[in-house]
């Protein structure tokens, strides 16, 4: 079986509580720090920077 | 296998930029990503005479496709270069039946055709791996880390390039019959497909500095079009099957977004198989024909709650969410429990459009806009920013960059915050072995076994040197291609 699959089951299994509302914001995690540092890393110029050529 | 779509495959052209250098070449840059590349793969051997690119699918051929007159000036100095056509281009195909090259000046990875939705996912990630080690490999070699490729659409000043998902289906229904059935769901899948673009790039609509759901929506200018680089359309025409066209066409649809999430590219490519087996098995029926689809999907682009009213033809409006829920509730009557993968798709893209409606901030772990819409919410509240302010497109533009270290969907996955959606074997063995059970098995085997005797290699065949010649364009189901892997065995021992 596909391993999505398995995902799934694992997500569903009768003793997880399912969500009923939107979730609330994990402020206390700390990847949420590291993608922002990450995020303040980017150049805010950058996009203006990029210049491709016309593609399919 | 399906019998209405046996094989689906991606193509995605990738964004390349040299940042050292103020100026970047995108053709210099291209070619040296794909030699660098140290996959086992033939290289300039693709049978460019086999394409037939000009034909289309409403019975005519044209003579030249068009492209801009920008891209007519570049052109016009690319013949300058001291490069042959060949060189320009570096065609590799390698061991896992995929083709690796230069497309209009975009290193573009093709996956090799998958019968499974979740072995193409897999192949297109597999296939950013592949583009990410090359341009690791090519930085190594500057002794720098300034070449950086984006798997996205747009430049954000109106230069766009493809993420092509592509189907094969039976000739034996005429083309407008996948047409009609098919172009309310294609305007409408970007609701969970759309990888989120923030800024538009479209004149003709009032200015927009927002997100919008769709990277590719601004470039979309008609219903049907055989061109690729300019009028673009929903449906794009060419006629080119790269199987037996007396049974097959190849549907090549042009207007989806390159995503970053796996999660996303197995929605996108699933309801689309799901669609398509509908229509080709006559069990679709009436749709909600709308009165103006291109004009529509722009507008689709710009609500992200999917529910702006589309005018139908018979008058009456709609919405994007209920488009999408009149093609799932069909879907769900013809097609629940025949394949597992099938299945997953069902209940996913019921959970999405349920999501989308309910509690939309849910979707933020797996649609790539809605990841946006979070992460550069936080952003923008953090340093007080508005959707306006440069620093949102230089995000945008990160979040699509395939280096590990730097992209922000590869940071949101590695702090996961974004569920892993395959075993990182399942990809990292995708990166060198072709999908179980395709034709692209006995052409991954030819590059594995037989590199030095190829004389050209295609989608459809392989010749060798000794006048041999391996024809693909019957080898289709999985039947077939184990038949034809015999025929082989001993050229492959």
């Amino acid at each position: 079986m596909s391993d999505p699959l398995r995902r799934e089951e694992k997500k569903d299994a009768p003793s997880e509580k399912r969500d009923d509302g939107p979730k609330k914001p994990d402020v206390s995690s700390p990847g949420k720090d590291n993608i922002l540092k990450r995020m303040r890393k980017v150049d805010p110029k950058q996009s203006e920077k990029y210049k491709q050529r016309t593609g399919e | 296998m399906n019998d209405i779509v046996p094989l689906m495959g991606i193509e995605t052209e990738y964004g390349i930029i040299r940042e050292n250098i103020e100026d970047s070449d995108p053709v210099e840059e291209s070619m040296a990503l794909l030699k660098a590349c140290e996959q086992k793969s033939v290289f300039q051997l693709w049978a460019y005479f086999r394409e037939r690119t000009h034909t289309d699918q409403r019975g005519f051929s044209v003579e030249r496709l068009a492209q801009d007159e920008e891209e007519d000036e570049f052109c016009k100095e690319d013949r300058k270069r001291p490069y042959s056509y060949w060189d320009m281009k570096c065609d590799r195909v390698l061991t896992n039946g995929s083709r690796f090259y230069n497309d209009h000046t975009h290193p573009e990875y093709s996956t090799p055709e998958c019968a499974n939705i979740f072995d193409l996912v897999a192949h297109d990630r597999a296939g950013e791996y592949i583009v990410a080690e090359c341009a690791r490999l090519r930085n190594k070699a500057l002794g720098e880390d300034s070449i950086q490729l984006f798997k996205n659409n747009t430049d954000y000043i109106g230069h766009s390039y493809g993420t092509h998902d592509n189907y094969l289906i039976p000739r034996a229904l005429s083309f407008q019959q996948w047409v009609d059935g098919l172009v309310p769901f294609l305007v409408t899948r970007q609701l969970y497909a759309g990888s989120g673009k923030v800024g538009t790039e479209c004149k003709e609509l009032a200015p927009f500095e927002k997100l919008q759901l769709s990277q590719r929506a601004d470039f979309i200018e008609c219903l049907l079009s055989i061109e690729t680089m300019t009028q673009r359309p929903i449906v794009n025409t060419r006629d080119e099957p790269h199987a037996a066209s007396d049974k097959y066409r190849r549907l090549h649809l042009i207007l989806g977004d390159a995503n970053m999430s796996p999660y996303a590219t197995a929605l996108k490519v699933g309801t689309t198989q799901l669609v398509l087996t509908l229509i080709g098995e006559d069990k679709l029926g009436a749709v909600p024909e709308l009165s103006e689809p291109v004009w529509d999907i722009k507008e689709v682009s710009r609500d992200l709650t999917g529910t702006i009213p589309l005018k139908r033809k018979n008058g009456k409006f709609i919405s994007p969410l209920e488009i999408q829920e009149f093609y799932l509730e069909k879907a769900q009557a013809f097609c629940s429990g025949q394949r597992e993968d099938w299945d997953w798709i069902l209940k996913e893209w019921e959970r999405t459009l349920n999501d989308l409606k309910n509690f939309p901030e849910k979707l933020s772990d797996r649609i790539d806009w809605a990841i946006k819409k979070e992460l550069f919410g936080e952003f923008m509240e953090a340093e007080n920013l508005g959707w306006d302010d440069p620093w949102m497109k230089s995000l945008d533009l990160e979040y699509h960059n395939i280096d590990p270290e730097r992209g922000l969907f590869r940071g949101l996955e590695e702090e996961g915050r974004i569920p892993q959606f395959f075993p990182e074997e399942k990809v990292t063995q995708a990166m060198d072995a072709p999908p179980d059970g395709s034709r692209a098995m006995i052409r991954g085997k030819a590059v594995e076994h037989c590199a030095d005797s190829i004389k050209n290699i295609h989608w459809t065949g392989v010749e060798y040197k000794d006048g041999s010649y391996s024809d693909l364009t019957r080898v289709i189901t999985t039947e077939e291609v184990y038949e034809a892997l015999k025929l082989e065995k001993e050229r492959f021992a």
